[in-house]
């Protein structure tokens, strides 16, 4: 299977396993703060609507 | 297309570490004056534990390509620094890939998973792993506890290349040969 959480106790994921939730979590955790230096790594608009460029993954 | 989510699923998938990125901007970088510690505009700025976590921090942040020339981004094992005086990397050292401006975002990604899913044979000598967008190309260090243990690093180095699907030659650097000799450290090791 793609995922082995029984095996020698480490949570291993595989590269496709974990790109298939890519598109599903696309807010921001709640309680995430946005200082003002943050601002400038996160995409634009993100206090509007999820903005995501899947072009790139 | 899915629901976005809000906050965490029911049905979560932990991680076998938590980890914390962290960032370092050119603006926070130059406001320092020079007699200050080099490091000391890092910070960490979330700390994740399960896989929906990680999506939802990586989908609302600029890939490299899209980051300000002269920031670092770091993804680092919770309480460890992405300090060459943080005491689990100081006896440490790093694999480096280079890639030209604009083309490691899929490289980042790629070792961010690779990390954070275990995928390393030797994953516990990983510390962490941070991007340098630089003016003419963006780098990606993978920095690593003990760089004496080669056999470890080895393992490392060339399993990185094959996640990355890398095929120049990479080089290892020991953090200490780094802060003595700066750019002109040289590889102790390379794959």
């Amino acid at each position: 299977s793609d995922k082995d959480g029984h095996g020698h106790g480490a949570k291993k994921y595989s590269r496709d396993f974990l790109l298939k939730f890519s598109m599903q979590f696309t807010e921001l955790p709640e309680g995430f703060e946005i200082m003002s230096d943050v601002a400038e790594i996160l995409n634009a608009h993100i206090n509007t609507s999820p903005s995501i460029d899947y072009d790139s993954l | 297309a899915s629901k976005p989510s809000k906050g965490i699923a029911p049905q979560s998938h932990a991680l076998e570490h938590s980890w914390t990125f962290w960032f370092d901007s050119p603006a926070a970088k130059s406001a320092k004056t020079k007699q200050e510690d080099w490091g000391s505009s890092i910070r960490p700025i979330y700390t994740f534990s399960t896989v929906e976590e990680f999506w939802s921090i990586y989908n609302n942040i600029r890939h490299p390509s899209k980051l300000a020339i002269g920031t670092d981004f770091h993804c680092f094992k919770y309480k460890i620094e992405p300090k060459w005086e943080d005491p689990v990397c100081a006896n440490g050292g790093k694999w480096t890939v280079t890639f030209p401006k604009g083309k490691s975002d899929t490289s980042w990604l790629y070792t961010l998973l690779g990390m954070i899913g275990e995928q390393f044979d030797h994953g516990d000598e990983i510390c962490g792993a941070v991007v340098n967008v630089r003016n003419r190309q963006e780098k990606i260090s993978i920095w690593t506890k003990n760089a004496i243990n080669e056999a470890a690093q080895l393992s490392i180095g060339k399993q990185w290349k094959g996640f990355l699907d890398y095929n120049e030659t990479i080089g290892f650097i020991f953090h200490e040969d780094a802060m003595r000799h700066e750019r002109s450290a040289k590889n102790k090791y390379v794959v």
